[in-house]
């Protein structure tokens, strides 16, 4: 008897952590629905339920809030930088595992200690670099910063490519392949869940990032800006009693990509595919 | 360091061997870098490697000499504009443009020590073809060397591109930052307009002095010891509670376990700077949780206990010092919980069980076995990602930018130096520069965390290096 109600108390505790968990969540959610423009700082729900927000962000872009244009800037961004940074980050994490050429270990540690330097602090000289080339408040801009170091961040791949038998790269090469072709044709293929997580990885970065937005893009013209821009921009003095709503319907429909993912990423989560290649 | 220096020692005395006994094609290189190779009959790679030579050679003169010629003073033509009354029309002068003299001074730099690299190594390269050559050896054809880079130079194929990417936008911004901070770059010597030049350790200097002017020792004290503060606390909560959350989750008594799991998950899937802003807004002066506060009773009750004095009609959570910083800690406990449940579950599942089960043959409680047996399991684990999530933690920058973005400081000597209380240093320097165009302190900053996180960094390599207990759990 006393054991039952243990087990009952251990649940009611974990529903309320959960119910605190999700509350913001929740209030996003119901915040779409309301009628109410700004923050509706009475009641945690609306007074009387609406779609006409959704349609306002779909069909209805204005002078402040674009949400159309943004997700088109945040998506063309997303997708190349991560075309860039996924290829660069597999080339590097490649040749740091299977190659040992000279100065391998000197560039390795190099690495690291360039990693070491706050981000912010090299992209104001960025900023400088791409006002130069006219670059600042373009989407080209922000997919050079956010592809171009990416080759840093090879470690958790090269990691994974340590765990390919080196006899697979051996027997290979015996039978006369070349590097080029043990890359493309074994080690990538046989690799395939890490560098689909690399490649969502790459994508979530500049989709979910703010700060070099917000250090890049000097724009007044919503057009120009992307997502985590928009939306902070809806949350200032001046915009909030008039975009609350907006801002929520805008922040769930940024969450849904992210969730299409994630839910594609589970799939591709298989282990030991290596383990059975080498025996055949 | 050393080891350094004697290759580059031992790279040029290869350099004069290979000169001493090169024949004149190999010497005739130190001129026209592909006359080694033309002399091998290597005629397309000759003709490459002599472009290159000249491309380099006229850039180095025509690009980057005019801007490296000023480095030392960075300058010293202030830009004029003079109104021409017959023409109608502005003439600006030939002016001297700081920034773009630093930024060209240091790629050419960079340029230069490169070509030197190619330099010697072409020469030694020739060598080695020419005695290749004595010895009656087969010599690659152009075809033999590209198809080299699919092979030998895979490597090269590989990392060209992506070295490139980092040099461009980590290297030479890095090596620019750090100049700058050794100028007086701020927002009264903005190029074009204006000339900012070399100041030496100034503003060093300045970041440790409070005085009647200077302000910025006084706020750099108070932003330090809260950045170390914040990112011990907000690791220590979010990875003690991840774990606790998990072993909770995990307990044999708890039904539908995934189904919590995704409850707790469901938060990483929005973004950080819709959840944070939506709870900078739930937790405003005026926000829904003031309402409810104020209507359950709670306003009253900080009233009578002191917290807040009798005239206050709302509960500052994000917007008095002390509060806010309690406020930050615990928004991030929300925040970062769900990640590390995720990663201490994981680890929870691998851990040995039989010792749990002597432990509890033992008649150890429950207590005794989660901080004997299960917290020094997963610190072993865990303990070096540990200190690298300390140093994420002071480069946090979303949770308290996003959560204090419309926080104004009463503290004038804080407001001076344009930090508030709340700020760590990654936001100040954020706000230096994007809102007021102070570079050269925002560099300084930049300097001091770098080294911050650079001895944390060595802290836990040697602890990786240095420690012999790895055989412990096998």
């Amino acid at each position: 008897m006393k054991k039952t109600w243990k087990i009952i108390g251990r649940h009611i505790f974990l529903a309320v952590l959960a119910f605190i968990w999700l509350v913001p969540i929740f209030w996003l959610v119901v915040t779409t629905f309301s009628t109410q423009k700004g923050i509706n700082t009475n009641h945690f729900f609306p007074d009387h339920w609406t779609l006409a927000n959704y349609h306002q962000l779909f069909f209805e872009p204005d002078a402040a809030a674009n949400f159309p244009a943004w997700f088109k800037n945040s998506m063309i961004i997303g997708i190349f930088s991560c075309l860039i940074s996924s290829i660069f980050v597999i080339m590097t994490a490649y040749a740091f595992s299977f190659i040992d050429f000279k100065g391998r270990k000197p560039l390795m540690s190099f690495s690291l200690i360039l990693g070491m330097f706050p981000g912010v602090l090299s992209m104001i000289a960025m900023y400088f670099i791409l006002k130069m080339l006219g670059l600042t408040d373009s989407v080209v801009g922000l997919i050079i910063i956010y592809s171009g170091a990416s080759g840093l961040g090879y470690l958790i791949l090269k990691g994974f490519f340590d765990t390919v038998p080196i006899s697979l790269h051996e027997a290979a090469k015996l039978e006369g392949a070349s590097e080029a072709t043990i890359f493309a044709k074994i080690v990538v293929p046989l690799s395939k869940p890490m560098i689909v997580y690399t490649i969502i990885n790459s994508f979530l970065n500049p989709w979910m990032d703010f700060v070099m937005v917000r250090l890049m893009i000097k724009s007044k013209d919503p057009r120009d800006w992307t997502m985590a821009l928009g939306l902070f921009n809806l949350l200032q003095r001046a915009l909030v009693n008039q975009y609350f709503a907006y801002f929520c319907c805008g922040g769930l429909m940024i969450a849904v990509p992210i969730s299409i993912l994630f839910i594609i990423m589970q799939k591709f989560y298989v282990e030991g595919v290596t383990g059975g290649a080498v025996k055949g | 360091m050393k080891n350094f220096f004697s290759k580059i020692g031992n790279s040029l005395k290869e350099f004069g061997q290979a000169l001493a006994h090169g024949d004149i094609w190999v010497r005739l290189s130190l001129v026209i870098m592909g006359a080694g190779y033309f002399g091998r009959k290597q005629i397309m790679r000759g003709i490459l490697m002599t472009l290159l030579q000249v491309g380099v050679l006229a850039s180095i003169v025509k690009v980057f000499m005019p801007y490296m010629a000023k480095l030392n003073t960075l300058g010293t033509v202030q830009r004029e504009e003079i109104f021409d009354p017959l023409t109608m029309q502005k003439t600006v002068n030939d002016y001297d443009n700081s920034l773009l003299i630093l930024l060209y001074g240091i790629i050419g730099i960079l340029v230069i020590i490169a070509f030197i690299a190619l330099y010697i190594s072409n020469i030694k390269t020739t060598y080695k073809i020419y005695k290749l050559q004595q010895q009656g050896e087969h010599i690659n054809t152009f075809k033999d060397d590209v198809a080299s880079f699919k092979n030998e130079r895979f490597h090269i194929t590989l990392l060209t591109l992506p070295s490139l990417g980092v040099i461009l936008i980590n290297v030479i911004p890095i090596l620019f930052m750090v100049c700058i901070a050794f100028t007086n770059y701020d927002e009264n010597h903005q190029p074009p307009t204006y000339l900012f030049t070399w100041v030496g350790i100034k503003n060093f200097v300045n970041l440790f002095t409070t005085s009647q002017t200077i302000t910025f020792g006084y706020a750099f004290i108070r932003v330090l010891v809260w950045t170390l503060i914040w990112a011990v606390l907000a690791t220590a909560t979010t990875f003690l509670g991840g774990i606790l959350l998990a072993q909770f989750i995990n307990h044999e008594d708890t039904h539908f376990k995934s189904m919590w799991r995704t409850l707790f998950v469901i938060t990483i899937g929005i973004p950080q700077f819709v959840t944070l802003l939506l709870i900078s807004k739930m937790f405003g002066d005026n926000g829904i949780v003031n309402t409810f506060c104020a209507n359950v009773g709670i306003l009253d009750f900080f009233k009578n206990i002191g917290l807040l004095s009798p005239g206050d009609a709302f509960i500052p959570f994000l917007s008095k010092p002390g509060w806010v910083h309690v406020s930050i800690i615990l928004v991030n406990i929300w925040v970062g919980i769900p990640y590390q449940m995720l990663i201490a579950t994981g680890i929870l599942m691998n851990i040995p069980s039989d010792q749990i089960e002597s432990a509890k043959i033992d008649g150890a409680n429950k207590f005794q076995i989660f901080w004997k047996i299960t917290m020094p399991y997963v610190m072993f684990i865990t303990g070096p990602s540990l200190i690298q999530s300390v140093i994420a933690n002071i480069n946090n920058f979303n949770v308290i930018y996003l959560l204090t973005s419309n926080y104004k400081t009463a503290n004038m000597a804080m407001a001076n130096s344009h930090a508030v209380e709340p700020d760590l240093l990654i936001t100040w320097l954020f706000r230096l520069t994007n809102e007021y165009s102070n570079f050269k302190m925002a560099s300084v900053i930049g300097i001091v965390t770098f080294i911050i996180c650079a001895a944390l960094s060595l802290l836990t390599f040697s602890r990786m290096i240095s420690s012999d207990k790895e055989g412990v759990y096998r």
